[in-house]
């Protein structure tokens, strides 16, 4: 197993892009003062602000160059024993007080149907502190037409590689989160987390047959909490003719085998069987039942800690908030808690959960994995993914493919579906190769995939070190208000032994 | 905030891009006040309230569109999030589809949209219903373990202006509660779902949810494993809006269309689906809950043919400006509200679809089925290959199979992976009561396919 090390946290002044708010300690003293005055045994407060750019280009034209704004803040508290939320856009000193009367009236009513009071987990220490990004250059001081150009530039050349790529899209997006975290504790956070990326994304069509592909990844590409250096090293233009070109021949490709066999599975695919399969499994709030009614539970049920084989000795997996470039990487969690990296996973047993103060506590873990994240300030913070990674093993991506001798090989995800306590899944990737005697031979169309979490995993036979990477996914959906996260998942490539290909036969 | 002042706060950003010499402006505000009970393992757990609101300002300098969200509602921020638009503009390559943003028309609000009982919904109140879910559940069966849910009230205001003479809105409330009872015994899990919807948050009935969910949830404990391949299924409404919402998504949208990867392109005037199946969007027909006048961008949402008796066709994909204007068409009002649902990307998408009833019960279906199965709810259904309409998912919630007309035992939850062209193509019985689903946007009854693919099972 290698450990990977990592620089530490890196701070450094905050860039002012547009319409920066004051990240007011007045304004969150306030708000908190206001809950404690209303009867809250604890309040925090979140106030902050989000820069989202986003461009589409398409088939030569610009479809999408928009930017969104959205600024607020979030009170809970406790009251009670009970939570209580209340999120608002008003940030004057009026409407602050309205929306702490809300929270404490909200807990009021929480308090009626309680079994226990919350406790929450302790923390080591309150903290003053600020976290931001690390970067080179500011995505969003880089001129709008140079953004654009390399789009257009980037679609231009995917376009003109067969005229039977009838769409070809090209994306680029830059996020920026500027916050504040206080609490009644005395903890005091500021924050300016960015992230950015983009992608390629071409469909190839004859008759009704249709194919897409995509580069880097799917879900318009990958993303990195980094500057505009993370997006020019994906150097789209570059990569446009091979990613039109894949798409045409996946016309003409067999179609993918139905059976058990071999699978490689490469870091494009294998993020998101991360994200799905153990991501989501070990979120606590989930193992303790509370999204049965909307995302599920858990089979990682607190009984197994420690106990359930979940993967072959070479699996080893960490929630990682500290991994320089992932999506899910910062100084502190909507908690106030510190980054962190906990195993989840280690040489194959189930051994760690992510977790907020709340469960934590319920589960008498003592403190906080640090993974309680909201998708804005006016939305309630919930155990989310930070980087969920699969440590690297002692392959290189080459000699895994040299070492089998029939199976498959899947890449780039195209479809994805699992159980609502996360057991059965079944992925499809965007292309497929068929391997024999050690070598990538013919390409396969509509790969498909299936199994259970603990077995596959515990066919897990070999894990790349060499392509090792953090991949960005932005679209983790959790919650009821649903929320949107962007969480981060590190890995390489790995290989599974006879596993279920080719559902769609 | 009134839909007045939402108005008022449009014409005036309105105003403000006009003086910068674009050629055409259009603005949005939105308003989105929502309160979300929710409860898990038998208790209130997360218990929140927001408020939202913003603008949506777009402005065309030629064929040069920019576009700004700004969620604010403040006078200077607002000035400011025009300006950025106007900037965006200036720099953004022109958009060669691009002809004009859309021309008022007549629009008519829609009558019983908003209820102030449901926009003004105390804490309290939605705390009692829970408690009464809460307590029914339990009182069903000793073996009720744990109950799970959520109840929404909220309300939701629009105003659109445009430079064109365009000045548009409307108002809806929306509550909604959904119940997940889970039960054991002797190790075994069993689990029940139900769900309303109305925009009346008086008309939601806690005591009949709970007593459904907990029903199906003592019912469905010791589930069997059974061999995967077709077996008819009947399907509840709210297994059945699965089918619908991801059809919507990768057929009936322009924007998969327009890139070439819906199947509704590949199969234009054909008989796709069974003739019994008739599908529309209508936010003007009274049994769909979601009811707005008009979309995001003031058009008024237009009826649209999704399945017309089992045929797809040109007519059924649902635009918004930009994309019908790639097509020399005209918008049919399925720009998204602002604000209010949550997608990845904003596409034209139809938040109220009704499909036709026919005439028969479940338990008529149920007696009509020799070997087949009973869904009661579907999870996290997603395309496999969006061109053919393969989609796959999980049974959940109570999964039951049937056998010479009468359910015999609950089964372990399977994954179904099929066509929805050959699934939708052979559908024996269509039901007669509509439930609307998920928030009302999808108004559904049950159905009995002749046969639905199962191709893996999970273990509980």
């Amino acid at each position: 197993m290698h450990e990977l090390k990592y620089q530490p946290v890196v701070k450094k002044v905050f860039y002012k892009p547009y319409g920066v708010i004051n990240l007011s300690y007045d304004l969150g003293k306030k708000a908190i003062n206001e809950a404690l005055k209303l009867g809250a045994s604890y309040a925090d407060v979140r106030i902050g602000e989000i820069f989202d750019e986003n461009l589409t280009v398409r088939r030569g034209v610009p479809e999408e160059v928009s930017l969104l704004y959205s600024r607020g803040m979030g009170i809970r508290v406790i009251v009670r024993g009970a939570w209580g939320f209340a999120g608002s856009i008003d940030l004057k000193s009026e409407g602050i007080a309205e929306t702490a009367q809300k929270a404490v009236s909200v807990a009021l009513a929480s308090s009626k149907l309680k079994k226990k009071n919350i406790k929450l987990a302790a923390i080591a220490k309150s903290r003053k502190d600020e976290y931001s990004t690390p970067m080179k250059k500011d995505p969003f001081e880089v001129p709008l037409e140079d953004k654009v150009d390399v789009l257009l530039s980037a679609e231009r050349t995917l376009a003109e590689q067969s005229p039977l790529i009838k769409s070809s899209s090209t994306f680029f997006r830059a996020f920026r989160e500027n916050k504040l975290f206080m609490s009644n504790e005395g903890t005091e956070i500021t924050q300016q987390i960015t992230f950015c990326g983009g992608g390629l994304l071409c469909v190839a069509v004859r008759n009704s047959e249709v194919q897409r592909r995509s580069y880097p990844c799917s879900f318009r590409g990958n993303y990195s909490t980094a500057g505009y250096e993370f997006f020019e090293s994906l150097a789209l233009v570059e990569h446009a003719k091979e990613t039109g070109l894949e798409a045409v021949r996946l016309l003409d490709a067999v179609k993918c085998p139905s059976g058990k066999t071999d699978l490689i599975i490469t870091g494009e695919q294998l993020e998101l069987q991360i994200h799905e399969s153990c991501g989501h499994p070990t979120e606590l709030d989930r193992a303790l039942g509370m999204e049965a009614d909307y995302a599920g539970t858990s089979f990682l049920t607190p009984d197994k800690l420690g106990k359930l084989v979940y993967g072959s000795e070479n699996v080893n997996m960490v929630a990682d908030a500290t991994a320089p470039g992932g999506l899910g990487t910062f100084g502190y969690d909507d908690e106030g808690i510190p980054a962190k990296q906990v195993f989840l996973v280690k040489e194959g047993l189930f051994m760690g959960y992510q977790t907020s103060r709340e469960t934590a506590g319920d589960l008498g873990l003592g403190k906080s994995s640090g993974g309680m994240r909201a998708d804005s300030p006016l939305a309630i913070p919930l155990v989310r993914m930070t980087n969920i990674n699969l440590l690297p093993g002692d392959w290189k991506r080459e000699e895994i493919i040299e070492d089998t001798r029939h199976g498959f090989l899947m890449d780039t995800n195209r479809s994805w579906s699992i159980d609502d306590k996360r057991l059965n899944f079944q992925f499809g990737a965007e292309i497929g190769w068929e391997i024999k005697n050690g070598s990538k031979e013919r390409m396969v169309k509509n790969p498909t995939y299936t199994g259970m979490t603990p077995q596959f995993w515990s066919s897990c036979d070999a894990i790349s070190k060499d392509d090792w990477k953090m991949w960005g996914t932005p679209n983790c959906g959790k919650g009821v208000p649903a929320q949107v996260m962007y969480v981060g998942h590190g890995c390489g490539t790995a290989r599974f032994g006879k596993t279920r290909i080719g559902v769609l036969q | 905030m009134s839909v007045e002042e939402l108005r008022g706060i449009s014409q005036k950003a309105l105003k403000s891009a006009l003086k910068e010499n674009v050629d055409q402006a259009q603005v949005a505000a939105f308003l989105f006040d929502s309160a979300r009970t929710r409860f898990a393992n038998s208790q209130i757990h997360q218990n929140v309230v927001s408020k939202k609101g913003g603008v949506a300002i777009k402005v065309a300098i030629g064929k040069r569109i920019g576009f700004m969200r700004a969620d604010v509602l403040e006078a200077e921020q607002i000035e400011n999030a025009v300006g950025q638009a106007i900037k965006i503009a200036r720099v953004n390559p022109e958009d060669k589809y691009f002809k004009s943003f859309p021309e008022p028309e007549r629009w008519q609000s829609l009558q019983d949209a908003f209820d102030d009982d449901t926009a003004n919904c105390s804490p309290d109140y939605r705390a009692e219903r829970v408690k009464e879910a809460i307590e029914v559940s339990h009182s069903e069966s000793p073996l009720v373990k744990a109950v799970a849910g959520s109840i929404l009230s909220s309300s939701y205001s629009l105003a659109v202006t445009n430079s064109l003479g365009m000045s548009a809105w409307t108002k809806m409330s929306l509550a909604s509660m959904n119940v997940t009872v889970i039960s054991e015994k002797t190790g075994s899990e069993g689990f029940g779902y139900a769900e309303q919807s109305s925009r009346h948050i008086k008309d939601i009935d806690p005591v009949k949810l709970a007593a459904q969910a907990s029903e199906k949830s003592v019912k469905s404990i010791n589930p069997a494993k059974i061999s995967l391949g077709e077996y008819e299924v009947v399907l509840s409404p709210i297994a059945a809006s699965s089918f619908f919402v991801f059809l919507s998504l990768i057929g009936f949208s322009a924007a998969p269309y327009q890139r070439g990867e819906s199947f509704v392109k590949y199969h234009l005037n054909e008989q796709v689906f069974d003739e019994k199946l008739s599908v529309k969007d209508d936010a003007g027909d009274p049994r769909t809950v979601f009811k707005l006048a008009v979309d995001g961008e003031g058009v008024t949402k237009k009826r649209v043919p999704l399945i017309d008796k089992g045929v797809v066709s040109e007519e059924s994909i649902c635009h918004d400006t930009s994309t019908a204007s790639r097509e020399d068409r005209q918008s049919t009002g399925h720009a998204l509200p602002h604000g209010l649902i949550r997608m990845t990307r904003p596409i034209p998408f139809p938040i109220n679809v009704i499909v036709h009833h026919g005439t028969a019960s479940v338990d008529e279906m149920i007696e009509e089925t020799g070997h087949g199965i009973f869904v009661t709810r579907f999870h996290y259904t997603n395309p496999v290959v969006p061109t053919k309409a393969v989609l796959t998912g999980l049974t959940r919630d109570g999964t039951f199979l049937i056998k010479n007309g009468e359910l015999t035992k609950p089964i372990k939850n399977m994954r179904y992976t099929d066509t929805m062209l050959s699934a939708l193509k052979r559908i024996s019985m269509m039901g007669k009561e509509l439930e609307a689903i998920r928030l009302g946007t999808v108004t559904v009854p049950a159905m009995k396919l002749e046969k639905l693919r199962f191709t893996g099972a999970t273990e509980y």
